[in-house]
This record gives structure tokens, C-alpha cells and sequence, in this order.
């Protein structure tokens, strides 16, 4: 072979290589823009449910005030903590994964699956505490009110878990290294973005 | 121009491109093959809405009732008529041509998520499916705005629910799609392609997309609730159980005034490529056209509460007034560029071209009477009559079905590789337009008159109108059917079309008819100016694409004229 053929054959996977890397980083921006306009458009289906409680709330504050004070905050403070962690654990996990440590990435992303998952066990638990004290979907207007929007909510952090627990499966078998890591940035959009709604779920419902 | 791998002999239909119709039944991520299942699904679903009407307009031949059993049938049956027109027709249809011609127009190799945009088509036929269900369970019968207590309390029908949860999986669906868009259009332009460089179409798509991410959403938070009211006793509507009606009007209109908009913004971009190609001249005020888009798409989260004059406060009805007439002026704009981009034009009346001025003159009176109901005084006098349902018909019929019309005239050659029938698509042309004309436009006078929408039975002095409206109505609605036979009739006829044959400058037209797997042959070039007809580098782009690509109709169906390449007469200018 020729000194000019191989030249040409270099010359030619280099190219390869080049559109290759062009197709991968175009895939990866796709993604990430992609699920931020998928965020907007969320923002705005939580907006309409949260807008539904404010504007009962503002005229309704001293019914607000009894239902609260019938449960107490400790319960749900917790569990925003817990909320909280997980996004922690989710952020330490796409550290380790960019580091190359899989083992790391499963430990972390596991715990956020955990977490997720105790937040909706406790998110349970404070349902039946309210419904002890009467108030339930259908039976009174902040329970509509109020069980709209956390529930919605409540089926965004079951979604996570499952997207979390599916992720711990393929890192197990041997997908995502320091190279390839946008699966996991993406779900942590999504995991992010379920976190700062219940911040605001949080505190337009408990704290105001 | 592009490198292409393999010269390619004269006249050619490519009969390796096509695909057999069990194609298009099975799930597949090919943006064409999506595009055309989502186009032939729309029209089925465009001709049972159309029967549903046929049977409204029957029982409004006579004051009396009729044809139906009782106001229930009747309520049912123009609630499925609007809500499959809307839902399952119209938006669908637009996304079709998207999926189609994005792409193509952009020189990708297909959207930037093939699997998605699979998905949310194939969200669509169950939707429908489960809609029109609902017959066998006590059909919709609030009218497509659902507003309650109408849509609860007083619809005992689990059709109801069945509708609701439709449209909800329909709403999701349009968001993956406009998603999907908003991506493609971003990151998949051709190497060194602006945003001003792209062709309108894609404009129009973009701003549509973007009215459906940010407005959609606010349809689906209200659908939940009115869900959650009907299935599991909440009462979010019901003021008696500490709810609130107008809640759902404000979320609806919120999210539906847009949907006018993404109902409209597509059928512009149609009309922008359509008017460009068949008068021979660049579109004048490129960037007037594409920004004003993007001035509609913001301004029409601002007009909401004009469907609501009557039950709003009056305090706010004309700030909402004046929103509305704002509007107006972004439009306008639009309606100028085109008139002046036909002005002096080389106009040729092919069957697109005539659809698209016909849209032109129907929209503008659309337009005028769409600036009349935002009039308050004028409003509170025809609120809920005939007037109001001559107005939308103007702009939806008038204006998106005469703009999906020219498009599918326009793009039919490159996605079948074949003329449609020039003859039968006059026929159709006049006929549909005539019709048209007399089915709505005596609706301003009903309307004016006092004549309320949505009942079976009226007043005798009504009868002469509604039955010019009935008859033209049949009419018009036998007319889709010769529309229906040129589409099948011409795939028998097999005029082969060649890659470009009305010599356009956008990309789509740059590959085979219809185009391989992956849309072009190596890196499409694209044309710097989409609309820069007549000049010396266009007609050059045109020689060069005609000796890579091989030759269009007309040139196509005399092969022996080919031997001796001239400049035919009618490329580039
Ligand atoms: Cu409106």
C-alpha cells in the first residue's frame, strides 16, 4: 500500500471519527433542550393546579389554618427533607459516573430511588392522617384542593423512582461510563424539576 | 449543489423508493412514513366529522324537529362534529405536513426524535377510537368547550368521561409532537443555515410548536380537574360544593384561543410557500412574516376573556377588547406581505394556487369578523348566535381547510411521486369554494338576526336562510369527495412528477419524489434566499438540481425530448 492511500484512509476516518463526534454531541443537545421544553411545558400543568389552591386560599385562610393545625407540619417537613437528599444523592451519583465509578453512580442513583420511594410511602401515611380527620377528595373544598395538586405531584416522584430504578439496571449491566453520561443528566433535570415543585407545593400549601 | 453518489438516468419514478401500503399500517420512525399515517388518519377522521355535520345541517332544514329524537341527539351530534374537526382532523393534519416537509425543508436526515415522534402518533387513532366510543355509553354532549356544570352535573353520560380522557391523550400527544419540533428546528438546520434562512413553513411550525408546549398544558390541568369532578365526586366547578365555573371558562380559553392559533399558524405557512412558488416571486417581507408569527404566538395568551364577555366582569372587557383588536395587526401584516408577494407575479392558477387565494380572500373575512365579536358592544349582541359560528368557520374552513388543501395539491407530486389531476382539482377548487361562500356567509345574517347556535329547533322566520346554508352545506360536503377520488385516482394515473415540479427553491424539493430513505442523496446544498425566484443564481440551482436529480413534469412525460438538454422555458423565474 501506498504512503498516499493510507494518508487517504486516515484522512477518511478522521473524518468518520469527526461525524461521529458531531452526531453524538448534536444527540446529547437534542436530549437537553429537548427535556427542558418538556420541563416548560409541566411548569405550566402544575401553574394551573397550584393557581386552583391560591385562589380558594386567599379568601379562605382561617379553614387552612384549623386543617393544619389538626395534622401538624412535622410529618411533611421530614419528608421535604427526604425530598431534599435525594436530589443530593442524584447529583453525587452523576459525580461518580463522571469520574467512571459505576459501582458509585448504582449506590447513589439507589438511594435516590429510595428516598423517592419513602416520600411516597410518607406522602400515604399523611393522606390517612387527613382523612382520619375528615377531610378527604370529595369531601371538603381544601381537600380537593389540596390532594389535585400533591397528588399530581405524588405520581411525578413515582415516575422518578421507577426512571431511578431503571438506570441502577442498566448501569448493572455495564451501560453509562465517564464518556457517555447524558441518560443520567437527564433524569436529573427531571428529578431537579420534581424537587422544586414540591418546594413550591410546600410552601404555598404549609407554609403561607 | 449536493454530491450525488450516482448519476441518475433521465425519467425515473423511483419505484425503490416506494413503500407498499402494509408500511404505513406498523409502527415506524421514518418522519415520511409518520407524516402520511398521521395525513390519511386525519382524513378519515375528517370525513366522519364531516358526516356528523351533513346530519346537523339536515335537521336544521326545518324548524322543527326532525331528523333527531330530541335536543340530546342534537347536542351530541355538533359536539363530536367540532371536537373530531379540531382534535383528530385539523391539528393532526398540520402535524402531518410537519413531519413530512420539516425535515426535508431543513435537509435532516429525519426529526430529532424518530421514536417519539412515533409515539405520539400512534397515541392518536386509540384516542379517536375511544372517543367516538362513547356512542355506545351516552355520547359528549356539552359542546366542545365543555364548560360546566353543563359538562358535569347535566352530562350523565360516561361518554363524557371517554371524551375527556381523549382529548387529554390527544393534548399529550400534540405536546411530544411540537416538542419534537422545537428540537428539530433548533439543532437539525443544515450546516450554515440561519433561522432567517429557513422557509416559512418551518416558521409557521415553529411558532405553532411553541404555542402548543406553553398552552396545552393549562387544557390538560383543566381536563384533570373536570376528570377528577366527573369520576371521583371533587367540586372544582360546582359552586354549591364550594367550586368555582368560571375556573374551567379561564383555564379553556387560555389554553383554546391559542389553539385557534395552532389551528391557523401552520395553514399561514402553507399559503407563504404556495403563493411564493405558483406567482414566480420572492415573498415580500420575509421577516415580517416569521417575526409576526412569533408576535402572534405571544400576543395570543393576552385575549382569552373575549370568549367571555358576557360572564366576565365588565370592568375587564376592554382591556380584553383591546387585545384582541391588537392582534389583528400581526395578521394584517401578514395578509399585506402576501398580497404584495403576488403583486406583479407570474401567477400560474394551478389547482394549489387557487386554494391559496382562495384562503386569502375567505380568511380576510374571517378576519373582519373576527375584529367585530372582539367589538364589546357588538359582541354582547351576537354572543352564542350564528354569527359567531360564521366567523370561525371562515377562519378554520376558510382559512386551515382551503391552507391544508393547497398544501396537499402543492406536496402531493413529492410525497407520491406523482401530478395530481389538475382538471378534477378545478373542479374541486370551484365547487368548494362556491359552496363554502353560501353555506357560511348567510350564517352572518342568522346570527345578526338573533338566531342562537347549538338548537335543533328555531324560529319559521329563520327557514329560507338555513336552508340555502343546508343545501350549500350538502353540497360543499359532496365536493370533499372529488377531492378524496384525485387523491386516489391520481396514484392510478401514475403522471410521474419528476423531484421538482414547480421548480421551487426549498430543500424538500431537492431529493427524489418521493425521497429515498435518509432524504437526500450525500449533504443537501441549500439555496440561500428559499423565495429567490428569477434571478441568474436561482435559475443555475435549478439547471444544477435538474442534471443531478433528473427531470420534473412536465418534461417527464416526454421522454424524448430529453436527449437534448436545453434550458427549458419555465426554470427558475
Ligand atoms: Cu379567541
Amino acid at each position: 500500500m501506498t504512503d498516499a492511500s493510507m494518508e487517504h484512509i486516515e484522512a477518511h476516518a478522521a473524518h468518520d471519527a469527526h461525524a461521529a463526534a458531531k452526531h453524538e454531541a448534536q444527540r446529547i443537545d437534542n436530549l437537553k433542550f429537548g427535556m427542558w421544553v418538556f420541563l416548560a411545558s409541566e411548569v405550566v400543568l402544575f401553574t394551573v393546579l397550584i393557581a386552583t389552591f391560591l385562589a380558594w386560599r386567599v379568601v379562605n385562610s382561617e379553614l387552612v389554618h384549623e386543617v393544619h393545625e389538626a395534622t401538624g407540619i412535622w410529618l411533611v417537613s421530614l419528608n421535604t427533607f427526604l425530598l431534599l437528599a435525594s436530589s443530593f444523592a442524584m447529583v453525587m451519583g452523576l459525580r461518580e459516573i463522571q469520574k467512571g465509578n459505576r459501582g458509585g453512580l448504582m449506590k447513589w442513583i439507589g438511594l435516590t430511588a429510595l428516598l423517592g420511594a419513602v416520600f411516597v410511602g410518607l406522602q400515604a401515611v399523611e393522606y390517612s392522617i387527613l382523612a382520619s380527620h375528615g377531610v378527604t377528595i370529595y369531601s371538603s373544598e381544601f381537600g380537593m384542593r389540596f390532594y389535585a395538586p400533591t397528588a399530581m405531584h405524588g405520581a411525578h416522584v413515582i415516575v422518578g423512582v421507577i426512571w431511578a430504578l431503571y438506570i441502577v439496571n442498566k448501569t448493572r449491566r455495564g451501560s453509562y461510563s465517564s464518556q457517555n453520561y447524558i441518560g443520567i443528566e437527564i433524569f436529573g433535570l427531571y428529578w431537579h424539576f420534581v424537587d422544586v415543585v414540591w418546594i413550591i407545593l410546600f410552601t404555598v400549601i404549609y407554609l403561607l | 449543489m449536493a454530491t450525488v453518489t450516482a448519476p441518475l438516468p433521465g425519467v425515473q419514478s423511483h419505484e425503490e423508493n416506494k413503500l407498499r401500503i402494509s408500511d404505513y399500517l406498523k409502527w415506524s420512525v421514518d418522519h415520511k412514513i409518520i407524516g402520511v399515517q398521521y395525513m390519511v388518519t386525519s382524513l378519515i377522521f375528517f370525513v366522519i366529522g364531516g358526516a356528523l355535520v351533513m346530519l346537523v345541517r339536515w335537521e336544521l332544514l326545518t324548524p322543527a324537529l326532525d331528523l333527531v329524537q330530541d335536543g340530546t341527539q342534537f347536542n351530541q351530534l355538533f359536539t363530536m362534529h367540532a371536537t373530531v374537526m379540531i382534535f383528530l382532523w385539523i391539528i393532526p393534519m398540520f402535524a402531518g405536513f410537519g413531519n413530512y416537509l420539516i425535515p426535508l425543508m431543513l435537509g435532516a436526515k429525519d426529526m430529532a426524535f424518530p421514536w417519539l415522534n412515533a409515539l405520539a402518533f400512534w397515541m392518536i387513532p386509540p384516542a379517536g377510537i375511544l372517543m367516538l366510543l362513547g356512542y355506545f355509553a351516552g355520547q359528549a354532549e356539552a359542546g366542545w368547550t365543555s364548560y360546566p356544570p353543563l359538562s358535569t352535573l347535566f352530562s350523565p353520560g360516561d361518554g363524557q368521561t371517554m371524551w375527556a380522557i381523549a382529548i387529554h391523550v390527544l393534548g399529550l400527544s400534540s405536546i411530544l409532537g411540537a416538542l419534537n419540533f422545537i428540537v428539530t428546528i433548533r439543532n437539525m438546520r443544515a450546516e450554515g443555515m440561519g433561522y432567517f434562512q429557513m422557509p416559512l413553513f418551518v416558521w409557521g411550525i415553529l411558532a405553532t410548536s411553541l404555542i402548543i408546549v406553553m398552552a396545552t398544558p393549562f387544557l390538560a390541568g383543566g381536563l384533570t380537574l373536570l376528570i377528577l369532578d366527573r369520576v371521583a365526586g371533587t367540586a372544582f366547578f360546582n359552586p354549591a360544593q364550594g367550586g368555582d365555573v368560571l375556573l374551567w371558562q379561564n383555564v379553556f380559553w387560555f389554553y383554546s384561543h391559542p389553539a385557534v392559533y395552532i389551528m391557523v399558524m401552520p395553514g399561514f405557512g402553507i399559503l407563504s410557500e404556495v403563493l411564493s412558488a405558483h406567482s414566480r416571486k420572492s415573498i415580500f417581507g420575509y421577516r415580517a412574516i416569521a417575526l409576526s408569527s412569533l408576535a402572534i404566538a405571544l400576543l395570543g395568551f393576552t385575549v382569552w376573556a373575549h370568549h367571555m364577555f358576557t360572564s366576565l366582569m365588565p370592568s375587564l372587557r376592554i382591556p380584553f377588547m383591546l387585545t384582541s383588536m391588537i392582534i389583528a395587526v400581526p395578521t394584517g401584516i401578514k395578509i399585506f406581505s402576501w398580497i404584495g408577494t403576488i403583486w406583479g407575479g407570474k401567477i400560474r392558477l394551478t389547482s394549489a394556487m387557487l386554494f391559496g387565494l382562495g384562503f386569502l380572500s375567505m380568511f380576510v373575512i374571517g378576519g373582519i369578523s373576527g375584529v367585530m365579536v372582539a367589538a364589546v358592544p357588538f359582541d354582547l349582541h351576537v354572543h352564542d348566535t350564528y354569527f359567531v359560528v360564521s366567523h370561525f368557520h371562515f377562519v378554520l374552513y376558510g382559512g386551515s381547510v382551503l391552507a391544508i388543501y393547497a398544501g396537499v395539491y402543492h406536496w402531493y407530486p413529492k410525497i407520491t411521486g406523482y401530478m395530481m389531476d389538475e382538471r378534477l382539482g378545478k373542479i374541486h377548487f370551484w365547487i368548494t369554494y362556491i359552496a363554502f361562500f353560501f353555506t357560511f356567509f348567510p350564517m352572518h345574517m342568522l346570527g345578526m338576526l338573533g338566531m342562537p347556535r347549538r338548537v335543533a329547533v328555531y324560529a319559521p322566520e329563520f327557514q329560507s336562510l338555513n336552508a340555502i346554508v343546508s343545501i350549500s352545506a350538502f353540497v360543499l360536503g359532496l365536493s370533499t369527495f372529488i377531492f378524496l377520488y384525485n387523491l386516489v385516482y391520481s396514484l392510478y394515473k401514475k403522471r410521474i412528477a419528476g423531484p421538482n415540479p414547480w421548480r421551487v427553491l426549498t430543500l424538500e424539493w431537492a431529493t427524489d419524489s418521493p425521497p429515498p430513505a435518509h432524504n437526500f442523496h450525500g449533504d443537501p446544498v441549500f439555496f440561500k434566499n428559499p423565495y429567490g425566484f428569477g434571478t441568474e443564481a436561482a435559475y443555475r440551482y435549478l439547471e444544477e438540481q435538474e442534471k443531478e436529480l433528473g427531470p420534473s413534469y412536465p418534461y417527464t412525460m416526454e421522454p424524448e425530448k430529453r436527449s437534448v438538454v436545453t434550458a427549458p422555458a419555465s426554470t427558475g423565474d
